[in-house]
């Protein structure tokens, strides 16, 4: 009389839950999921080809709109990919201030990453909490570079303008009352029981999947491997920065909820370490008008807040385009573990997994 | 015993309720005082939005004392622009050395307000000014130019009431 039988369903691409335009196709049994496939290029606007027809100085605008939620990160991992391939050396005030803005990014992507993923799981109140505070950082983000998501921040060399006056003062005010919003934040969800129910032992990804996939950023820390690129190759002022990288094992969405939290915290250590020891001199190195690369090919990886954001850039002599660019985008090679995470367990729970994996779909399908 | 009664007395949503609780009564008891404002938004429309002194808009040429036109045509904007919506004409004008520009075209569709033009200009010709609120009802409005008496590239753009094929 009752058949079994596995049911094929969508999630998305218009689903307010997936972050974008990510679409799932799923097969069930029951409640279980037997089957998972995300289905990705919905947003795909060609990035790498459009950057290729156009100069080195061009293509930073193209970058602010990969990864939207970081757009700072990305325009650093650009500027910095271009100055290996050019040998230019940025001066030492602008290294602290692209870090300072860098962690500022990092904090609004992780807010924006908490306020969402709490809103999926069915915590509202962090949601609004969460985007008081990245206001803050987006105003920040306002008077310096003068937008507040499409930053374009850097420029090939250094910076293009000094900080403004008061950026300092909006700096540290931040800084003051942030670790008091965080605290709220950790008493609304670390201890709550529908919070735990919904993220304790929920979307596993042990550590052997996580490097066999190539997960990198949050999730990796939280299956405790501790592999951060600000430590492992510093770029930028890192090297001279003091901070932890936090890491936990048990590999689950909670422990991802607390290496993001415990990363929210270095953040503000940095941040503070740079508004300190913030040294005087130019911003901008001296480059030529024409950029022409002399090195053929160069990667270079950043620690963006999603994972390890790399751009790799070919440049051919003689042209003032990139021969061939590439994007390895965290988000887009984090996704490959949404099967394993969301297959064996229940549907509910894979509105967890991909707000674990904090994806945008911007970079995914660049 | 310890897990019944953690169950039965939920501490852990009674400290997320005080937290709402506290932030509740902050707005509750200072939403009429003039001398206490806690409001984190602004009623927008009704109040004019402040934006920062970099904040980046809408392309705006400039023109000198004189009221000439600054601009020389060296169409550096033009180049450096990533999504090319900057068209200069050259051309000629009776008493003035430099060249003139017959036309200024900027397509404000495709612009993204990148400020790269008014980076590359060497003749502080250009600016983006402060105006964010830039939608018009048709498409033909996003086409900017020298002539024209509200969207031209001197004023600021009309807001709200605005279309151009109305007057």
């Amino acid at each position: 009389m009752f058949k079994n039988e596995e049911m094929e369903i969508n999630l998305g691409p218009q689903h307010p839950s997936t972050h974008g335009v990510l679409r799932v196709k799923l097969r069930l049994d029951g409640e279980t999921i037997t089957h998972c496939k995300p289905v990705i290029g919905y947003l795909h606007r060609g990035v790498e080809k459009i950057c290729e027809n156009q100069t080195f100085f061009q293509g930073q605008v193209w970058t602010d709109r990969m990864d939207y939620c970081s757009a700072v990160a990305n325009n650093l991992g650009w500027a910095e990919a271009n100055e290996k391939l050019f040998g230019i050396t940025v001066p030492r005030r602008a290294q602290y201030i692209r870090t300072l803005l860098n962690e500022f990014n990092r904090l609004a992507s992780h807010l924006i990453w908490l306020a969402t993923h709490a809103l999926d799981i069915g915590a509202m109140t962090v949601f609004l909490y969460a985007f008081r505070e990245r206001e803050d950082i987006l105003d920040m983000n306002e008077a310096f570079c003068g937008s507040r998501l499409t930053t374009t921040a850097f420029r090939i060399g250094g910076l293009r303008e000094d900080m403004p006056p008061g950026f300092e003062k909006m700096a540290r005010k931040f800084l003051a009352k942030f670790p008091t919003c965080l605290e709220e934040y950790e008493n609304l969800l670390s201890e709550n029981r529908i919070w735990k129910k919904r993220t304790v032992g929920v979307a596993m990804l042990s550590a052997e999947d996580a490097i066999a996939l190539g997960v990198t950023g949050p999730v990796l820390r939280a299956a405790g491997v501790p592999y951060d690129i600000r430590k492992a190759f510093p770029y930028a002022a890192y090297a001279e920065m003091d901070f932890e990288v936090p890491t936990e094992t048990a590999a689950d969405t909670y422990a991802r909820y607390l290496v993001r939290m415990a990363e929210m915290r270095q953040s503000a250590r940095i941040i503070q370490q740079c508004l300190d020891g913030m040294p005087e001199g130019p911003v901008m190195a001296k480059i030529p008008k024409i950029l022409k690369p002399e090195v053929n090919e160069v990667y270079h990886a950043t620690e963006a807040p999603k994972g390890e954001l790399g751009y790799y850039l070919v440049g051919e002599k003689g042209s003032t385009n990139p021969y061939r660019f590439h994007v390895r985008a965290p988000g887009f090679i984090n996704l490959q573990s949404l099967p394993k995470m969301a297959e064996g367990g229940l549907i509910a729970d894979i509105v967890a997994a991909i707000g674990t994996l904090d994806i945008v779909l911007g970079e995914i399908d660049r | 015993m310890n897990k019944f009664l953690r169950t039965l007395i939920p501490s852990d949503i009674a400290k997320g309720l005080a937290i709402t609780g506290k932030h509740f009564c902050k707005v509750f008891f200072t939403a009429n005082r003039r001398k206490v404002p806690f409001h984190i938004v602004s009623e927008y429309p009704e109040v004019v939005a402040k934006v920062q002194p970099r904040y980046r808009g809408r392309l705006t040429l400039l023109k000198d004392e004189q009221g000439e036109i600054k601009c020389v045509c060296c169409l550096a904007c033009e180049k450096i622009c990533p999504t090319q919506v900057i068209t200069i004409e050259k051309g000629k004008k009776e008493g003035r050395k430099m060249p003139y520009p017959v036309r200024y075209d900027f397509e404000m569709e495709r612009c993204i307000f990148c400020e790269f033009c008014v980076e590359s200009c060497g003749f502080d010709s250009i600016i983006l000014n402060h105006q964010f609120e830039l939608a018009t009802y048709n498409r033909e409005d996003f086409s900017l130019g020298m002539e024209g008496l509200s969207q031209n590239m001197f004023e600021p753009s009309p807001v709200g009431k605005f279309s151009v094929a109305d007057d």
